[in-house]
């Protein structure tokens, strides 16, 4: 249960080899690629920074699939396996010319349908005019406006002197449809005094003829015969697509790999000829990734160990075993630990695992979290389904101390007596302050064990504050200890423990050297006196006003983080409690019902108080317990890869 | 004294409307857009004037009429938030018809003066033809001042604009017909005010009533004393006679030596703000008001209040982007537009 070693892989060759190589590193799944630089600027090694060639054809082959109406999807192939940009540039233009001329044609034939439907619209509105519309226009001592303005200005109509007439054919909620007609000698002064009232003018096509019923009839016609000739066009594009869809798909998914890889040359460096690939590899699989470029007699690739650039950290790999392996998701889901740093994960899952059965003890209910993680493993998500599994069946070892079986109390209770156990079942609600107490106990252990687990990282890390004097240091554990064994004996075991020397030594002591840890550390490390590492100027007023506020808030959390575990006690009690009421419920409905709320009832608990307690448990690992040793300062270990996308940012 | 808790109803929707304006990140993305019938597109699309738009081509839009269709959806929204609660019934409620009013007479002297008698007509808000009291059609056939004066028979402007005297050639002066109709509207509507309503409810409208006139009395002043080199007794004669800040107070910024020591006055005034930008004395002050509306909006639980708030913000609103459309359309560059917007 650590972390995964990893080599520090540099990868040196020609241009010309470039790509194969970053194929590879690809296709290996194992290589986690850095900036091959840090500081460009002072570095003999420069940016690679060219224009990606693959980014013309891409486009075009999507634009041919878009046209021919094909939907992409990622279609593997050796066809174009080292083709250049050109090459894919000469197919498309290929295949682009055989559709081109049907294509336009349709394209065309669309945006006249759309014109004469834009016309149907606006002869529509002209529907109260049963005159002939070239005939109206051909009116020599008349002119003709058709258009809409705003129905708000109608009304200021008959307040102009000037000769004209307005006719109105439809009033929507804005506008006003309808011509106006004036003598030709007025035709300038008429046509401003509606343009200030904002009259959009129409201009009616040509191609419109007759009465608007002819005309629109006329419309219909030409539409129709248009979208006739569209479909027959379609179907010929269709047919040249079927001709040509395996070419396209397998061509735009070599493309995109080829522009992705083109894209990854921005972490690559260049010096004088040769490119500059730096990387890190798991070190088990190091071997197996140098080998892959055995046969590239210009690339070579040069395996160190991870510390050996000062540049890069190595990225975290969790390695954990089988039973521990899903809730690594929730150690990532806080932040990965650093590189040689302390895994959580099998901690996480063994306490986690027992803390939910613990709050969620039920054996039906629990074995069917099991079969649901079963089937989430298998088909939707491999780790979250095995989470689950697990609890399940955590939940249904403590369901059947607690004797619980969806909801029936009394199940258990006559195997227990057969097997002469006359403590099992745990009856909830008869032992609750002792189950409450029992939650207390679980989480002193678990602070201890924080404890310890800080103590054990300080020391490999040479950290004395963090090990010896720190609140989660050997000072707090102490502390914390003596003060949880002087409550329990005095108060539960009525022994007296509490003696002046156990105060001084095992309480004020330890409480002095968490106020001066700082300055203790200091000592201890660099042998000399200082309040502050980093404060040149630290005063003792200050000193002491810091550390009095810091004293205080370490002493809460012990009393509040301590409490904080009464809730895992308080659910056993909320489950036992929520199923009461669903057997309340059952006694209650007609007995064709029953079954229908024991079903109902059970779904409803497991998905709801699951789901809390999943939550909570969460929040006390995250906050009880990883706030105590635990510092997630690591990168996350991404491999090479190239997915397949039909969405292009070119 | 109708206040009551009924209209908690009308504020709660003011401040859902109030979510509705726009913020300065859409400002300045309208300002970054190109053409005019972009930024139709972009304001027939957001969620406060998406119905007024409805029926609009953005492609084809006169840039005029869009900008009558950004006032008409104020004025509408204030129609619609009167007739809610059934607000209009009250005369205070009444102010923005009387405002505009009052800008339709102002409009129709202004064009008496300049000899474009008529012209008028094609400019009046068609939309408002129906809320208005006055004869604003007949009015704006008037070829002369006294026939103004005579066609507002009957209401109050007439009694108002009786008493402004009429030059030799037969046209009144325009700033002293503003400043009369102006006068009776902040006269009327700070009686209202406290006629109307009750404790709170009068002091916070009292309140929110001067503070415009302080801006509008400081704006004013302010290109008095730049553009014009009028005295400080000029001033105070041109200015309302209404003070926020005190009449000394407001006095003694009139009577500062030049617009710059002004403006360093009004800068320690409630008005002021940290670093003024005397190029655009209207952005400074406004700036200042909106956030003092803001406050009213979200503070105040006093309908009436909060509809006379939301719609100085709502006039800023489309202010803002009146400025930004003419911006684009005259190639203004991005920036150069947001440095003109009223925004905090």
């Amino acid at each position: 249960m650590a972390i995964e070693k990893m080599a520090l892989v540099n990868i040196i060759g020609r241009f010309e080899d470039l790509d194969e190589t970053l194929l590879r590193c690809c296709d290996s799944g194992c290589f986690h690629l850095e900036p091959a630089f840090k500081n460009e600027q002072n570095s003999t090694v420069k940016l690679l920074n060219e224009k990606n060639p693959f980014g013309v054809p891409l486009k075009e082959f999507a634009s041919l699939a878009t046209e021919m109406d094909i939907g992409l999807k990622e279609t593997p192939g050796t066809q174009f396996r080292g083709w250049t940009a050109e090459r894919f540039n000469e197919l498309s233009d290929k295949i682009n010319s055989e559709i081109d001329v049907k294509s336009n044609e349709k394209q065309q034939l669309a945006k006249e349908v759309s014109d004469l439907e834009a016309a149907v619209l606006q002869v529509n509105h002209l529907r109260g005019m049963n005159s002939d519309f070239s005939k109206i226009f051909a009116c020599k001592h008349t002119a003709c406006r058709v258009g809409r303005m705003p129905a708000d200005n109608l009304a200021k109509l008959q307040y102009y002197d000037q000769t004209f007439f307005f006719v109105p054919f439809e009033t929507t909620k804005d506008f006003c449809w309808g011509m106006y007609f004036c003598a030709n000698s007025d035709k300038e002064l008429v046509d401003s005094i509606f343009r200030s009232m904002f009259f959009e003018r129409i201009h009616i096509p040509d191609y419109v003829t007759g009465n608007t019923d002819e005309a629109l009839k006329k419309l219909d016609v030409q539409i129709n015969d248009k979208k006739k000739r569209i479909e027959v066009l379609g179907k010929e594009i269709a047919e040249l697509a079927k001709k040509h869809e395996n070419t396209i798909q397998e061509a735009y998914t070599a493309l995109k790999k080829r522009y992705d890889i083109f894209e990854l040359r921005r972490k690559v460096g260049a010096v004088k000829e040769k490119f500059y690939i730096k990387g890190f590899v798991p070190k088990k699989e190091s071997e197996k990734f140098a080998g892959l470029f055995g046969d590239m007699e210009e690339v070579e690739v040069v395996l160190l160990p991870p510390d050996a650039d000062a540049y890069v950290t190595p990225p975290t790999v969790l390695k954990n075993g089988w039973f521990t392996k899903p809730f690594g998701m929730l150690v990532e889901m806080y932040g990965l630990p650093k590189y040689g740093g302390f895994n959580p994960t099998a901690f996480v899952a063994i306490t986690y695992t027992i803390l939910f059965g613990i709050m969620f003890g039920d054996l039906g209910q629990g074995l069917l979290l099991f079969l649901a993680g079963f089937f989430v493993s298998k088909k939707i998500d491999k780790r979250a389904g095995g989470m689950v599994s697990r609890v399940g069946l955590s939940s249904m070892i403590f369901g059947t101390l607690y004797g619980s079986v969806f909801g029936f109390e009394e199940l258990l209770d006559p195997v227990y007596e057969s097997m002469g156990i006359d403590f099992l079942p745990l009856k909830v609600f008869k032992q609750s302050t002792f189950i409450l107490l029992t939650a207390v106990g679980i989480g002193i252990f678990l602070i201890v064990t924080s404890m310890l687990i800080n103590i054990y990282i300080g020391f490999k890390e040479k950290n004395y504050e963090k090990a010896i004097f720190g609140c989660n240091g050997i000072a707090g554990l102490i502390f914390y200890a003596s003060v949880c064994a002087g409550v329990v004996c005095t108060m539960m075991l009525d022994m007296d423990i509490m003696s002046v020397p156990f105060k001084i030594f095992l309480i004020v002591i330890p409480l002095i050297c968490i106020f001066c840890r700082v300055p203790f550390s200091i000592a201890m490390k660099y042998k000399k006196w200082k309040l502050s590492e980093d404060e040149e100027d630290m005063t003792i007023g200050g000193f002491i006003v810091e550390n009095f506020f810091e004293m205080f808030e370490f002493l809460l959390s012990y009393v509040s983080n301590t409490m904080s575990f009464l809730r895992v006690g308080g659910f056993v009690l909320s489950h036992a409690g929520m199923m009461m009421v669903v057997m309340t419920l059952m006694d209650m409905t007609a007995s064709a019902g029953k079954p229908v709320t024991l079903i109902i009832g059970n779904l409803f608990v497991m998905a709801m108080e699951g789901m809390i307690v999943a939550i909570q448990i969460i929040r006390l690992e995250f906050y009880e317990v990883f706030s105590r040793f635990y510092e997630s300062d690591g990168k996350a270990f991404e491999p090479l890869s190239v997915s397949f996308d039909t969405e292009i940012n070119v | 004294m109708m206040e009551n808790t009924s209209s908690n109803a009308t504020t709660a929707k003011i401040r859902a409307k109030y979510a509705q304006l726009f913020t300065p990140d859409d400002y300045r993305e309208m300002a970054a857009l190109r053409t005019v019938p972009e930024i139709a597109d972009y304001i027939a699309r957001s969620a406060r004037f998406k119905e007024a738009f409805s029926e609009v081509d953005p492609n084809t839009i006169h840039r005029g009429f869009m900008e009558e269709l950004l006032y008409r959806e104020n004025f509408e929204t204030y129609i619609r938030l009167c007739k809610f609660q059934g607000l209009d019934k009250q005369p205070f409620f009444g102010f923005l018809i009387r405002r505009s009013e009052i800008d339709c007479i102002l409009s129709i002297i202004n064009r008496i003066n300049s000899s474009l008698d008529r012209a008028y007509l094609s400019d009046l808000p068609g939309y408002l033809i129906k809320y208005l009291d006055i004869p604003v059609m007949e009015l704006s056939m008037s070829q002369t001042y006294d026939e103004l004066v005579s066609g507002l028979k009957g209401t109050r402007y007439h009694r108002v604009l009786k008493k402004v005297p009429v030059r030799d050639d037969g046209m009144a002066d325009y700033t002293e017909c503003e400043l009369a109709l102006r006068t009776d509207y902040y006269a009327e509507l700070l009686e209202q005010a406290d006629k109307g309503f009750m404790g709170g409810v009068s002091d916070e409208l009292r309140t929110m009533i001067l503070r415009e006139i302080d801006c509008r009395n400081i704006i004013n002043a302010y290109r008095m004393k730049a553009y014009f080199g009028y005295t400080p007794d000029e001033i105070k004669r041109r200015s309302l006679k209404f003070y926020g800040i005190g009449k000394r107070q407001m006095e003694r910024l009139y009577e500062a030596e030049d617009a710059a020591v002004m403006m360093d006055m009004v800068n320690h005034t409630i008005y002021g703000k940290n670093s003024p930008d005397t190029d655009n004395i209207e952005v400074e002050i406004n700036s200042v008001k909106i956030r003092r509306l803001r406050h009213y909006i979200t503070g105040s639980t006093h309908a009436p209040v909060a509809v006379y708030a939301f719609l100085q913000l709502c006039d800023i609103d489309v202010s803002n982007i009146v400025h930004i459309i003419e911006g684009i359309r005259y190639g203004v560059e991005a920036a150069a537009i947001e440095a003109q917007l009223i925004t905090l």
